[in-house]
């Protein structure tokens, strides 16, 4: 997953993928290490229509 | 500390390392072909992967590390790939780049260099950088850089005889310098020289290591030096005290001008050196001549006529006024007038604070297609890289009231919620910079549904929607000004890295901004139902005409009717219920202009919501947030009490 605001790859680390339980609400929400921005976890069925950008190494 | 994994003692290791998706794992595919070992790195749930090579007769093993953007490490993998470098016996370091991206790419080759790491450069996906019609002379970059460097195309298969060659070939005496202006050159020197014990790392590195507080390296120091090392540490804290305004910036600058200076003349762009029109539009943007503009015409097109017009206006008209009032709402009524013979449940169901007739109004037909169409315009904006480049813009204005262009983050984040904003202040450096952005969230930056309907119900109202606009930028920046001279405190300063500006991609947008509504959804949905009920019950007991009593005469003295103060009630449990509150009220022709830009800047600056308030309360603690709760409220109703005075003695919007 690459961060929406300073372009980094938030690298997948087990748990990442989870909420951080920091928002009221239920938000779904990764925070990027880097600068912090708070970027959409995507649901599953959504990441498919993805799947045609994704870039492969 | 751990020590990392090795499959074979004795082995000449050769470790890639580079930033994510340069092409590192097809090199090292490539080198190791199919035989290789992926491994957990010893305490840590992040892969390496092991594999084997043989060049010129000789076996090695070549190590495939996770991504890093900097030798200063901030997430597990970058941690991992440093300890690899730090522990393990390594003959050459290859750092992968994108030859798309040197400029980025070449502060962590400096980096990797500083550090006396035995060093060869790979420039990847040369294919892709001459078809963007850039020509890298390498040669050139070789000798400015003193460490050998081959161009490749790995996923092509192009340049991987070359590397193979060079690594060979590789000799790991050469080990370049690179020099910091006198000032910074004279602090590394002189926590460099009081280092003595033994470091697989440079001792420069180290210094420069130690300075930004590196707190692995400063046990690795800790336990090397001994005794000695208290004094080594005075030095330390001494030169991190004398730079604590710019250290970090000072580092990145002085990087970022030695790789211009490697990088001069080593990439030509074929169209004659004219940069392209993304290159001329980045630069636009940030720039504040032709940058201010352009964020008009942004603010224009994506909040106005998108939002405020398209959103809030054509869409929101059908389903509200065409969907609910005319058809669902009547069938609503129609069948509880049938079905329940209970009063207090048909007045639940379908009253006046009905759950059918008023939350899934609110929600479905008010909100989710105002902050439906906010997060379009905020997903395109996302995706193309905008966002970065507004904070290089307004990172001067920012700095004038406390922040810097770091706090562009939570305040463009604020647009969306301000509850999920207020949490990201904590990405913000100083405690005073937190207290500052969380003051201007909670009063000066409208979240979407808020936004759109106040833009919706203004824009039929000429000159309105200037007063707003004009009097909520007074209030930002006069209280900004006032904390920033109140509060103490550092003012750090701001730098980053301006990721390429790039088309938006359809279904990025499509899914971010799917994903955005849905989580929008299920928050709000189930808190207007609770909403509904309390407001239900208030009335069945009476409780709500008692508080509507107690907020009748600031709503008189505001120049309001009476009926607003249920708006400001709503208010309090979120900010988007209480703005569809003032479009009913409007909708039912109960405000004359004056009294709804009134209305409108007092319920913009009125007081968070109830979530909201409780994660200003979780991060700033009660103390702060309550101060925030009454000076916010405060500053909210003598704003409304005084404009409303200014447009009555005027007659603006009479």
């Amino acid at each position: 997953m690459t961060c929406s605001f300073c372009g980094r790859e938030i690298p997948d680390q087990p748990g990442r993928a989870e909420p951080c339980g920091s928002c009221l609400g239920g938000c779904r929400k990764v925070h990027c290490p880097w600068c912090g921005y708070a970027n959409p976890l995507l649901p599953d069925y959504l990441k498919r229509l993805q799947q045609p950008h994704k870039k492969k190494e | 500390m751990s020590k990392p994994v090795s499959l074979s003692a004795g082995v000449p290791k050769i470790v890639l390392v580079g930033n994510p998706n340069v092409g590192k794992s097809v090199l090292f595919n490539a080198l190791t072909g199919a035989y290789t070992t992926v491994s957990n790195y010893p305490g840590t749930s992040v892969e390496v992967a092991h594999g084997f090579c043989d060049l010129a007769g000789l076996r090695y093993e070549v190590l495939d590390t996770p991504g890093m953007y900097s030798l200063l490490p901030i997430t597990e993998e970058e941690r991992v790939a440093r300890q690899i470098l730090l522990h393990g016996e390594v003959h050459v370091v290859v750092h992968v780049i994108d030859a798309r991206n040197l400029e980025r790419m070449l502060p962590m080759t400096l980096q990797l260099a500083e550090a006396g790491l035995p060093l060869l450069v790979v420039v990847n996906i040369m294919d892709e950088a001459e078809r963007c019609g850039m020509t890298i002379d390498l040669p050139l970059l070789q000798s400015r850089l003193g460490v050998p460097v081959v161009g490749a195309a790995t996923a092509r298969k192009r340049g991987l005889a070359e590397i193979r060659a060079a690594l060979a070939a590789f000799d790991p005496s050469r080990r370049p310098v690179f020099a910091y202006a006198s000032d910074l050159e004279h602090d590394i020197l002189r926590v460099a020289a009081q280092l003595e014990g033994n470091y697989r790392l440079d001792r420069r590195a180290l210094a420069l290591l130690l300075l930004q507080r590196d707190e692995e390296i400063q046990g690795l120091v800790a336990a090397t030096e001994g005794a000695h090392h208290a004094k080594l540490q005075q030095t330390v804290n001494q030169v991190i005290f004398e730079r604590r305004v710019d250290l970090h910036l000072r580092i990145s600058l002085e990087r970022k001008r030695i790789c211009q200076g490697l990088l001069a003349e080593v990439v030509t762009q074929r169209t004659g050196g004219r940069p392209s029109f993304a290159e001329r539009l980045s630069s636009w943007s940030m720039n504040p001549w032709t940058g201010v503009p352009l964020l008009l015409l942004v603010l224009y097109f994506g909040l106005y006529k998108f939002v405020g017009e398209f959103g809030a206006g054509t869409v929101v008209g059908f389903l509200e006024g065409t969907l609910f009032l005319e058809h669902l709402n009547p069938w609503f009524i129609a069948v509880a007038d049938r079905f329940i013979t209970w009063s207090w449940l048909h007045e639940l169901l379908v009253g006046e604070y009905g759950i059918l007739t008023l939350a899934v109004r609110y929600a479905v037909a008010l909100v989710l297609p105002i902050v439906g169409t906010f997060f379009i315009a905020f997903s395109i904006l996302e995706d193309s890289g905008y966002f970065p480049r507004l904070a290089m813009l307004v990172d001067r204005l920012f700095k004038a009231i406390g922040l810097n262009g770091r706090a562009v983050i939570p305040m463009v984040l604020g647009f969306g919620c301000d509850t999920m904003a207020t949490m990201v202040t904590r990405t913000l450096e100083t405690v005073r910079e937190r207290v500052i952005a969380t003051i201007l969230l909670a009063l000066a930056i409208p979240c979407s549904a808020q936004l759109g309907v106040i833009l919706a119900l203004l824009s039929a109202t000429p000159g309105a929607l200037l007063v707003w606009t004009s009097f909520l930028l007074l209030i930002f920046l006069v209280i900004g000004l006032l904390a920033a001279r109140l509060m103490p405190g550092e003012r750090p300063m701001f730098y980053m890295e301006i990721p390429p500006l790039r088309l938006p991609q359809p279904g990025n947008v499509l899914v971010k901004t799917l994903t955005r509504m849905q989580w929008y959804f299920f928050e709000i949905f189930p808190l207007f139902i609770v909403a509904s009920i309390l407001l239900w019950a208030g009335k069945l007991t009476g409780g709500l005409n008692i508080l509507v009593g107690w907020v009748q005469p600031v709503m008189l003295s505001l120049g309001l009717p009476v009926e607003a103060a249920a708006a400001f009630i709503f208010g309090f449990f979120r900010r988007d219920f209480g703005a569809a509150g003032l479009y009913d009220l409007q909708t039912s022709g109960l405000l004359s202009p004056v009294q709804l830009t009134v209305a409108a800047v007092t319920l913009t600056l009125f007081v968070p919501c109830v979530a909201q308030f409780m994660m200003m309360k979780k991060e700033r603690g009660w103390m702060v947030s309550l101060l925030i709760f009454v000076f916010v409220t405060a500053i909210a109703f003598a704003s409304g009490w005084g404009l409303n005075r200014l447009l009555l003695a005027t007659g603006w919007l009479a």
